[in-house]
């Protein structure tokens, strides 16, 4: 029955990572961690410069489901009632009057939240709010959002006059951030090829929407052997500079390091691989496969660190390796 | 079921394949430093005689053996194997997750699964390559030492010289023939040894407190202890702060006659000297191990010392030392010469402490004219009644003769003048005066201004110190 489900769960993957690759040439990578998000339940910071692809990649994924979608294009002026909704003065039909509450975007299954860091503070609020309780409060009254409840942000990194980055807090509650880079020069050839000619590639649905909710039960019960978890901590503990253990370059460059969020998102997205793989377990090469999308939001530079230009994900990699070590330490001979 | 059993029992044979390779490496490990143990018995074989290469053989073979024990008793968690076969058979970790979750109960459909999927993996593998052969670092030096065994078997027996070694404890002829052979005060020291059984008078040195402000001491010509045991002593002296406290400084300069005398060393106090030898004479050592030489040369030096000023004090003291040190009575010396140390000591006390000064005079002059200071008197007890200080209404105090007496020496004279505050007109006098560095207080006052109102123009001052700054050099004006 095991092996059934989880065979099922790597077709389902396959397909979907097939149909939108129908429309995406390369970012190999990036559908692969956007699905994972998915079937973990988390959400998904999008950063990229302009025309990459990024917007094409959600709104692919949502024709692949059979998932509601909407896109919210943040501008300053937008406001939190025009996510959420607000309430109306309805009449029934004997004429009554009465407030109802007229839905926002956001009451969707795939929420496309484009150029996230041009709303202000108090919008991007209530979209994180919703992402991390899984409802909305109207006047008292809280509205659940629709299970499953995707949230895919993009954000550009260069432009930043007129925008409000997110806060750290708010950054955290993002399972995974992706930097979407420019296509290699065969990928972009076959951008050109595919969007240029007369028919558009089109996607069907690969997997009903109802059984993302299950896989993600599934996800959950994959086990996972304590040297595993342990390495998942280290990683994470080793990235605070105030840990005694903490290797030279995270005292050296990082201010704070990840929360216990990142941890669960590691494992998390640990299981999710190791069900992509048709194995049962997790072992500590999925863990260390998606460091550095889990990680590299969480962790914050100090001012050596910013002003050497320190890579994030450079950093990430010396950090797991530095954790790897800690994690052999005191063994005996045999075991390390 | 099966596939539990062979989990455990994969994991139990790498179990003990991991044991068996720990008792060789440690075995090993504790062989080589058994046997270079084992050479220090051949290498004394002259003394063990044929004992020495059971010795050599047994000390290895406890090595070694205790090498094995130690590794076989090592505990092998089950965990451990398991990640083992994982990392060799490249397994992603599947048996050691197996393992930890063999016991749970009740299994989720994924833990069924993978029990199933880790026992098919581990079925017909090789586990013996699992546990790779280590050797200790300690093998390098096992040819080594095993070479070493077998030439010192060969080999005769080593014999170190003798008397390699010179004796340090002389022994009681050599210490009876020494004695004879020197002065005759070592004979009677035998009989001022058996007497010293009294407990003897510490010579204790009675250092005096420094006073606050006070940062180091006073050498001779040092000029800036004139502002000592002052509260503006650690104050730099640049010209803002010259601005600030010029004023202070030139009041304590009025006060010539209350400035400490800087042609006299007061490091070199009669006493201080004596003390210092008295102390290296006797530190560390017994009163037995005295070198008489030293004691005499000591009490000469108090002779001397003696009559230069205060001998009539000491001197009967230093008399009855040299009287008893010729009769060698050792113990009634050192006693008489440390009777003459207290009595200078106290003599410097009286003094003033050895800070000898205008201030000080005139200290003793305000209160005993004719004398130097009185018996018991404390510096800093009366401090308040110094000129200048608390309650003395006398604040420039007596006059110093030092300054009259040298017409080559600097000077200060100065007249308090009254106006919106209080102020000092001063005058350096002397070859101070002359000095090329010196620069008059209202000369320079107007280049400063001008630089402030330049300053001003070119705004490098903020606009809300611009008034404070204006006003201050007003007020320096009317002065």
């Amino acid at each position: 029955m095991g092996e059934e489900r989880v065979e099922r769960f790597g077709r389902a993957f396959e397909a979907l990572r097939g149909e939108i690759q129908k429309v995406i040439v390369g970012h190999d990578d990036i559908v692969e961690q956007v699905l994972v998000c998915l079937f973990v339940g988390g959400h998904v910071l999008l950063e990229g410069v302009p025309g990459l692809g990024k917007t094409l990649l959600v709104k692919t994924l949502s024709g692949c489901l059979d998932l509601s979608f909407s896109r919210i294009q943040f501008t300053p002026d937008l406001m939190p009632a025009d996510i959420i909704g607000t309430n109306i003065i309805g009449e029934d039909a004997e004429g009554r009057r009465h407030f109802q509450f007229q839905r926002g975007p956001i009451f969707a299954h795939i929420v496309l939240a484009d150029e996230v860091n041009r709303a202000t503070p108090k919008t991007q609020s209530a979209l994180l709010e919703a992402m991390q309780e899984g409802n909305v409060t109207v006047s008292g009254t809280a509205y659940p959002v629709p299970v499953p409840f995707f949230v895919l942000a993009t954000q550009n990194p260069i432009e930043m006059e007129g925008t409000y980055p997110l806060p750290e807090a708010q950054l955290d509650r993002f399972l995974f951030k992706l930097r979407v880079r420019y296509p290699a020069l065969e990928e972009l050839n076959e951008i050109i090829e595919r969007t240029t000619r007369a028919e558009e590639p089109t996607v069907g649905h690969a997997l009903p929407g109802d059984q993302v909710s299950g896989f993600k039960e599934l996800v959950r019960e994959v086990p996972i052997a304590s040297h595993v978890r342990e390495l998942a901590s280290t990683i994470v503990t080793a990235t605070h500079p105030q840990w005694p253990q903490a290797p030279e370059v995270t005292r050296r460059y990082i201010r704070y390091g990840a929360s216990p969020r990142a941890a669960q998102a590691l494992v998390l997205g640990g299981k999710v691989l190791a069900l992509r793989a048709g194995r049962f377990n997790v072992s500590a090469e999925d863990l260390k496969a998606i460091t550095l999308p889990a990680l590299r939001h969480r962790i914050i530079l100090n001012f050596e660190g910013e002003a050497e230009g320190i890579d994030v994900d450079q950093l990430i990699l010396q950090v797991v390796e530095a954790a790897e070590v800690e994690a052999r330490r005191g063994k005996e001979v045999f075991f390390r | 079921m099966r596939s539990e059993e062979a989990i455990r029992a994969a994991v139990q044979r790498v179990g003990r394949i991991v044991r068996v390779r720990r008792a060789a490496l440690y075995g090993l490990r504790g062989l080589a430093w058994g046997l270079t143990t084992g050479l220090i018995p051949l290498l004394g074989k002259a003394g063990l005689g044929p004992a020495a290469l059971p010795a050599a053989l047994a000390l290895a073979a406890v090595g070694g053996m205790a090498g094995i024990v130690y590794g076989l008793l090592l505990p092998v968690p089950l965990r451990e194997p398991a990640r083992l076969v994982d990392r060799t058979f490249r397994l992603d970790d599947r048996l050691a997750t197996a393992v930890e979750h063999l016991g749970q109960v009740p299994r989720g459909p994924l833990v069924e699964a993978l029990i199933e999927d880790a026992a098919d993996r581990v079925r017909d593998r090789d586990l013996g390559a699992t546990v790779p052969w280590r050797w200790p670092r300690e093998v390098r030096i096992l040819p080594a030492s095993a070479l070493a065994l077998w030439v010192l078997v060969l080999l005769p027996p080593v014999r170190f010289p003798e008397g390699v070694f010179p004796s340090l404890t002389p022994s009681g002829e050599q210490e009876a023939e020494r004695q004879a052979q020197s002065v005759p005060v070592a004979q009677d020291r035998r009989l001022a040894r058996a007497r010293e059984t009294a407990p003897r008078v510490e010579v204790q040195e009675r250092d005096y407190l420094r006073r606050r402000g006070t940062g180091r001491e006073t050498q001779q010509g040092d000029l800036s202890a004139i502002f000592r045991d002052t509260n503006i002593a650690q104050r730099r002296p640049d010209f803002s702060s010259f601005l600030k406290h010029g004023d202070d400084r030139l009041k304590i300069l009025g006060q010539v006659e209350s400035l400490p005398d800087l042609q006299r060393d007061f490091t070199q106090s009669q006493f201080r000297v004596a003390f210092r030898r008295a102390k290296r004479l006797l530190a560390g050592i017994r009163p037995d191990q005295v070198s008489p030489e030293k004691l005499r040369e000591l009490l000469d030096e108090m002779r001397r010392l003696g009559r230069r000023g205060g001998g009539e004090e000491w001197g009967q003291d230093v008399w009855e030392g040299s009287e008893a040190l010729a009769d060698g009575r050792m113990q009634r010396a050192l006693e008489a010469m440390e009777r003459a140390l207290s009595r200078m000591r106290a003599m410097e006390e009286r003094s003033g402490k050895g800070l000898e000064g205008g201030r000080d005079r005139g200290r003793g002059q305000g209160r005993n004219p004719g004398m130097r200071g009185g018996e018991g008197e404390d510096f800093g007890e009366y401090e308040g009644s110094l000129p200048g200080k608390g309650t003395n209404p006398d604040w420039r105090g007596a006059p110093s003769t030092r300054l009259a007496q040298d017409p080559l020496d600097s000077a200060v004279e100065g007249q308090p003048r009254r106006g919106r505050r209080d102020a000092f007109d001063t005058n350096l006098l002397g070859k101070g005066s002359r000095n090329p560095s010196h620069l008059p207080y209202m000369s320079v006052y107007a280049q400063y201004r001008k630089m402030m109102e330049e300053a001003l123009t070119k705004e490098t001052i903020p606009l809300d110190y611009r008034t404070q700054v204006k006003e201050y050099f007003r007020a320096l004006e009317e002065r």
